[in-house]
């Protein structure tokens, strides 16, 4: 490793990165939480005058409280107008002395600023930038406008996910904005290990289609090599390319309950038919082999349901389990965060205080450090928050200038 | 020891990885390779499973035709090993002191029982990263728990949401489970390498699948935390009800409402084409009445409506005034993505033979200097057992074939 420049050593991976974050919604602000968890100083820029939206400074709903708390615990954040020349220097000011720039405005706001890469590598050479965009910035459809819900309809997700005989359904929710959120945090830190080594910094140009689009599978590989032959549908809880039968979600006793059951060997279909009990219809001589139970997998599910409708979901899991099936609950919000003793025990979820002091409920990060196991310190900031640190501390603004620019509306 | 390049053109160039992952991991193993880590596939002598399952390149099912196998296997070197066979255990072993990272899915302490666990390869390696990938961690009443893509997408709480109200829960297509597993260890261990170049320390990394489930939902667990409520499948609508993907002339297209302009553009339309009932008068100017008792009177307009255009029409009309609307493409027209070309992330490569070109997908991100790159296909079965045993290990090419003989590699 070249010695150009050393990070630091303490239960945090990121201690002494500075991220200036411009990001919002959910994609943007869920890459840099994940570098906040690490003990990286993630200085979130928002403004009263930019759209209030899930996440954005006012987070009207209190399911838009959760996701501004879950995407920006561990944060700070200051109140700059980005319409006011002042507001855009003092940004600039605070890109200078920072080691990460995230944003994911449409193409041309970074450059009208002048704070696309290229003006900032001339104040800070080293700069890690990060551009999360639908698209991408360069191609014929850099200025096209996208959701989360938008990419996974382009990109296939959406026509793929459902049962074959029914409409497509996709994904419930902005899996592309989880997907980019992901795969941000990813190119920040290659991007951060590759100035470790050598002392450059980079521009990322990340779009949240192409990221989701790498989780086809074999989709554009099997396109390339078979064409029409290629036969790529909904499958429904089933495996595209497996004859995997039993695997489904099973109904259970009670109100909407399910258990997800996956049943791919020999072995596994013993152990179910063992843990059912050998109920006569499992002895059929349409079952007896991995294709007959994928040929009549409809007249086998039926038959499943008559045995797990009578157990509750965590029962059959349980049974199930105990014999070697892989089998789950289909678990619901409320089964995360009350039913699962799992979760409970590991921690997954974590109590933060946010700016009042009120606890708050988040998601901690899904794996565990054993030297740097980091953690979000506390909730989301308020919006504003930290202007005096950030302001006074940071770059070291005097009196008459934080008057001046208070009343030139800069921090509305 | 590791090599360790500055300057080298991928962020990764020069660390290496033992990737001993199953289904869940190897994506993992991918990301690694492809941003330039050594990554040394570990088979059991034969061939990985992965090696056949379908789909396959046409001209047969043989164990270097799984499309399956050449696309989560990029970049990556192949050695075969009995890692449950004593000798091929000492060799693993011996193999890990050179390598900076250990990628694995095994239940929770089957490669402690080898003698292959962290604790065991750590010495005379401190800088060792390991990471383990399981359905459900390491500690707690689950660990031992079973589970494939489908069950830890069910306990990791998206299946439940996903699907519509008429059926049953659904799985996302593809195995995002274990993909999302991946992603999450991919962080993991970039934040653990990070920490290494300051502090020379490794560390274990342990990640539990329903968690990285868990934390990929967007909704599940801040609806419940924040309101109490459990979020419910919604079928062809997203959450809020203002994203919703409906059947039009020629297939299915995603129409988004989340703002009042794009509420007032698509009225604007229905009523032009004079379909809009009532949705023109002023009680419904509220984009929110979309999530109240009339929301069924609306979206039947919506659809019969959305039935007379084609996703061309609507998603043209949408872009231009920008909103966020688009087309849900079929499997089959995913090469005909323009933008994916124009980009160069779809990638056109030997696989192969000579003159068999196929079509890889490319970079999840473009990094300006250190950049995704394809540099080999995915590796035959044990291709380079001899270089890694030999060349790098010293093996004398007699033990080696000894080993080979005894079924060891």
């Amino acid at each position: 490793m070249s010695a150009v420049e050393k990070p630091s050593n303490s239960g945090f991976a990121l201690q002494g990165i500075r991220v200036l974050d411009f990001t919002w919604i959910h994609a943007g602000p869920s890459a840099t939480r994940i570098l906040a968890d690490q003990g990286a100083e993630v200085i979130k820029v928002e403004s009263n005058n930019a759209l209030a939206v899930v996440g954005g400074p006012s987070s009207a709903t209190a399911r838009g409280l959760g996701q501004r708390h879950n995407w920006n615990a561990g944060k700070r954040s200051i109140s700059l107008d980005m319409k006011t020349s002042q507001g855009v220097a003092i940004a600039k000011r605070l890109a200078a002395v920072s080691d990460v720039v995230a944003e994911n405005f449409s193409g041309r706001v970074m450059t009208s600023w002048g704070m696309d890469y290229e003006s900032l590598r001339r104040v800070k050479p080293d700069l890690v930038m990060l551009s999360m965009s639908g698209f991408g910035r360069t191609g014929p459809w850099k200025d096209r406008v996208s959701y989360g819900q938008t990419l996974q309809a382009w990109s296939g997700f959406t026509e793929l996910t459902g049962f074959p005989n029914t409409d497509p359904c996709g994904p419930a929710s902005a899996y592309s904005d989880a997907v980019g959120g992901m795969a941000g945090a990813q190119a920040v830190l290659l991007a951060l290990i590759h100035r470790a080594r050598t002392g450059q910094g980079q521009w990322i140009d990340l779009s949240q289609f192409e990221a989701l689009s790498s989780l086809l599978d074999t989709l554009v590989l099997d396109l390339s090599a078979n064409g029409a032959d290629s036969h790529n549908q909904r499958t429904g809880n089933r495996p595209p390319h497996d004859s995997g039968a039993t695997h489904g979600a099973y109904r259970c006793r009670g109100d909407d309950r399910w258990v997800a059951i996956s049943v791919h060997t020999e072995n596994e279909w013993e152990s179910l038919i063992g843990a059912m009990g050998h109920p006569p219809w499992t002895q059929d001589e349409r079952f007896a082999t991995a294709s007959g139970r994928s040929h009549h997998s409809e007249e086998l599910d039926a038959l499943m349901e008559t045995w797990t409708m009578q157990h509750s979901a965590e029962a059959v899991m349980r049974l199930l389990q105990d014999a070697g099936v892989p089998a789950g609950v289909v678990q619901t919000g409320a089964d995360l965060a009350e039913n699962d003793p799992h979760l409970q025990e590991r921690g997954f979820f974590r109590q933060v205080l946010d700016g009042q002091g009120v606890s708050r409920t988040i998601e901690g990060a899904p794996y565990i450090l054993s030297r740097t196991p980091g953690g979000p310190s506390r909730g989301a900031p308020e919006f504003g928050a930290d202007q005096t640190y950030v302001l006074r501390e940071i770059l070291g603004m005097s009196d008459e200038e934080l008057a001046d620019c208070a009343i030139a509306g800069v921090f509305e | 020891m590791e090599q360790q390049t500055s300057g080298g053109q991928q962020p990764l160039t020069g660390i290496r990885v033992l990737d001993l992952s199953g289904p869940m991991g190897v994506y993992c193993g991918k990301l690694m390779a492809d941003m330039g880590a050594d990554v040394i596939k570990v088979e059991p002598p034969g061939g990985d499973p992965m090696r056949i399952m379908g789909p396959f390149i046409p001209d047969g099912a043989n164990s270097e035709r799984s499309l399956n196998w050449l696309h989560f296997n990029t970049n990556k070197r192949s050695i075969t090993l009995d890692i449950a066979d004593p000798q091929g255990a000492e060799l693993l072993s011996k193999i890990s002191r050179q390598a900076g990272v250990v990628l694995e899915t095994f239940p929770p302490g089957y490669l402690d029982n080898l003698g292959l666990g962290y604790s065991h390869l750590l010495q005379g390696n401190p800088g060792l990263i390991y990471a383990s990938l399981t359905p459900f961690g390491q500690t707690g009443p689950y660990k031992d728990f079973k589970a494939t893509d489908l069950t830890g997408f069910a306990m990791g709480g998206y299946m439940y949401v996903t699907g519509r109200p008429d059926t049953p829960p659904t799985r996302l297509w593809g195995s995002q489970a274990y993909h999302t597993t991946s992603n999450r260890a991919f962080i993991a261990i970039l934040l653990a390498l990070y920490h290494r170049m300051a502090t020379g320390e490794g560390q274990y990394i342990d990640v539990s699948m329903q968690e990285a489930v868990a934390a990929t939902t967007e909704h599940v667990n801040t609806a419940y935390n924040y309101t109490g409520e459990p979020a419910v499948r919604c079928g062809f609508r997203h959450g809020g009800q203002f994203v919703a993907t409906w059947r039009c002339k020629d297939g299915f297209v995603s129409i988004t409402t989340n703002t009042q302009q794009s509420w007032d553009d698509l009225r604007d339309w229905m009523a032009r084409d004079g379909m809009a009932g009532d949705l023109s008068s002023e009680k419904f100017n509220d984009r929110f009445i979309l999530r109240g008792e009339l929301s069924e009177h609306i979206e039947g307009l919506i659809q019969a409506w959305a039935l007379t255009h084609t996703r061309q029409e609507i998603t043209e009309w949408g872009q231009s005034r920008h909103h966020p609307w688009g087309p849900a493409v079929r499997a089959d027209e995913i090469l005909e993505n323009e933008q994916l070309w124009e980009r160069g992330y779809f990638i056109e490569s030997e696989v192969l033979h000579p003159g068999e070109k196929m079509v890889y997908p490319g970079a999840p991100y473009k990094l300006s200097r250190s950049p995704w790159q394809l540099r080999h296909p995915a590796p035959q079965v044990g291709q380079h057992n001899r270089e890694i045993y030999c060349g790098d290990l010293g093996l004398p090419v007699d033990e080696l074939d000894a080993l080979a003989s005894q079924g060891v590699i």
